[in-house]
């Protein structure tokens, strides 16, 4: 049986800083580049897969030119954006303006640094990880709303008030389907909550209590992250292009970055928190076979897992139409925050019996 | 090594944290201020996560980031725009806003100076103090804190009942001309 040991590079870091200073130095800035490569190129990666995903579910090709299938379409979009004129509109508050893309792409930086990507993948393991990513989300609603305030432009105003309204209130649902999964492990670590799950994942091992707060879960992040069919903050037949109509070249990289890297990190956190994350497929008990399965390596697991959810999301864009405003308000406020209450509700009595299946504790 | 790194980080934090909350109360754009009001709350979380308090450096940044400032900002947003400069302060506001402030840093400098703080020794404070948290939470004996826990959960609902009873719609009924108030929102 394995034992799933978690190093992580903060470890080694505070390690190496007993006995050097420049060591530590060095493990940070490694991390550091690692995450702006890691980034560039995920973005650069899910842009991509958006476009060809997109142009065959509507019987296209998607990007064909440049490169072998169109692979190089993005590094050239990419390399057009940065060279593009960078804009701030007149009579603008130019601070905040600046501002604003950096609050969002941080927002979606430190999330990224408590993801754990495999067992010895992970850049800080701390130890309120989930109130961690709840906290630190904050900062992407602040860039959204002050982008589209500092713009001095309607369009923008009303989609950054839609982005807040919005975030806000399915923050709460998301929130409840967290706890579920909070309450089943005992933990708020992540490589804790992922180690919970060696037994089994938590999305079927507890008669269907997980499956509603995934669902629950995945509906409100898709929201969070203003996906379609949640894109109201920035639907182009009605605002232009909402909180980001004024930004251009440099700044609006940051706010498209940042989009596709929270459409990452929420396929992420779902498969960490409902599909066990790197853990390999278990069944309790079945000990040849979750042998069998740790052949697989733990990173693959999670890359795979991420990669499905990914593709899913992809999936809503195009098979739902767009919600209006009060519909939207009406799905959080009168069926998912209700649903949300009542099956935090069940989980607990769930866990204080230990009703679901291959009880650890 | 381990202090001297702690010692520049406490000190940057703190200059940090003074220098943003003057400029929260002398930035004349309101929304500028409410920012720089994000960054005392971000520096203070720096400290108690200096201190060892994790949880409660989280707490704080979700509560007073995620929450607070961005409630601000929406209500901010609702009323003004990006051209509107705050007033200038006449001489009796900008006297009076000293006065208080100079009193209120006296009465708390006094304070602080005259309390004697128990110091934990290295060692004696908890690796993980969530789970500490959680049980002083639910403890309903003479250390715990159940009783306010639950007391603010009463004031919190109570707080959100109002809201939703000054958010709602009334309509005047034509039959007997009583305030009757709407049960759904349309």
């Amino acid at each position: 049986m394995n034992t799933w040991e978690v190093t992580t590079l903060a470890e080694r870091s505070a390690e190496a800083l007993s006995s050097s200073f420049w060591g530590a130095a060095g493990y940070l800035g490694l991390a550091m580049l690692g995450m702006a490569g890691f980034v560039a190129v995920l973005g650069m990666v899910l842009i991509y897969a958006e476009r060809k995903v997109a142009g065959h579910f509507q019987c296209r090709l998607g990007p064909m030119r440049v490169g072998w299938h169109g692979t190089l379409q993005t590094v050239a979009d990419t390399v057009k954006l940065l060279l593009k004129e960078d804009i701030v509109p007149y009579q603008a508050d130019k601070m905040l303006h600046i501002l604003a893309p950096l609050l969002m792409f941080i927002g979606t930086i430190l999330v990224l640094l408590v993801l754990p990507f495999s067992p010895i993948v992970q850049v800080a393991d701390v130890n309120i990880g989930v109130v961690y990513i709840t906290a630190v989300s904050g900062f992407s609603v602040l860039g959204i709303l002050l982008g589209g305030w500092s713009s001095n432009n309607k369009w923008s105003l009303i989609g950054a008030m839609r982005a807040g309204a919005q975030i806000i209130s399915y923050e709460v649902s998301a929130t409840l389907a967290l706890l579920v999964v909070v309450l089943f492990s005992g933990s708020l670590q992540l490589s804790e909550i992922v180690r919970s799950q060696a037994e089994g994942w938590w999305i079927w091992r507890a008669h269907g209590v997980g499956i509603v707060a995934f669902l629950i879960f995945f509906i409100a992040s898709t929201a969070e992250i203003n996906r379609t069919p949640f894109d109201m903050p920035e639907g182009e037949s009605e605002l232009t292009a909402g909180f980001h109509t004024e930004y251009s070249g440099l700044r609006f990289a940051f706010f498209f970055l940042a989009e596709f890297i929270n459409m990452f990190l929420v396929a992420a956190l779902t498969s960490t928190l409902f599909l066990g994350g790197w853990m390999p497929f278990h069944i309790g008990g079945f000990e040849n076979f979750n042998a069998l399965m740790d052949l697989i390596p733990a990173g693959l697991w999670f890359t795979g897992k991420t990669a499905f959810l990914v593709f899913v999301l992809m999936w809503f864009r195009w098979s739902f139409p767009r919600l209006r405003v009060d519909q939207l308000m009406r799905l959080e406020w009168k069926i998912l925050l209700p649903i949300g209450l009542v099956n935090l509700f069940v989980a607990a009595v769930v866990v204080l019996y230990g009703l679901y299946f291959f009880p650890v504790r | 090594m381990n202090e001297a790194i702690l010692t520049v980080l406490f000190y940057s934090f703190a200059a940090f944290s003074v220098l943003l909350a003057l400029a929260v109360v002398t930035s004349r754009r309101i929304l500028r201020a409410a920012v720089y009001l994000m960054g005392v709350l971000v520096s203070s979380a720096a400290l108690f996560l200096m201190l060892g308090a994790e949880f409660l450096a989280g707490v704080q940044i979700l509560v007073y980031v995620g929450g607070i400032v961005v409630l601000l900002v929406f209500a901010v947003m609702l009323t003004r725009s990006v051209e509107l400069l705050e007033d200038r302060p006449s001489m009796i506001r900008k006297l009076t806003g000293f006065l208080a402030a100079g009193s209120f840093f006296a009465v708390s400098v006094a304070v602080l100076s005259m309390t004697q703080f128990p110091v934990l020794r290295d060692g004696a404070r908890p690796d993980s103090n969530v789970a500490a948290i959680g049980r002083k939470l639910l403890d309903y004996g003479p250390e715990g804190y159940v009783l306010p826990f639950e007391v603010i959960s009463l004031l919190l609902l109570s707080a959100v009942i109002g809201g939703i009873v000054i958010a709602r719609k009334t309509a005047v009924s034509r039959a007997t001309g009583d305030v009757e108030i709407m049960t759904e929102i349309q």
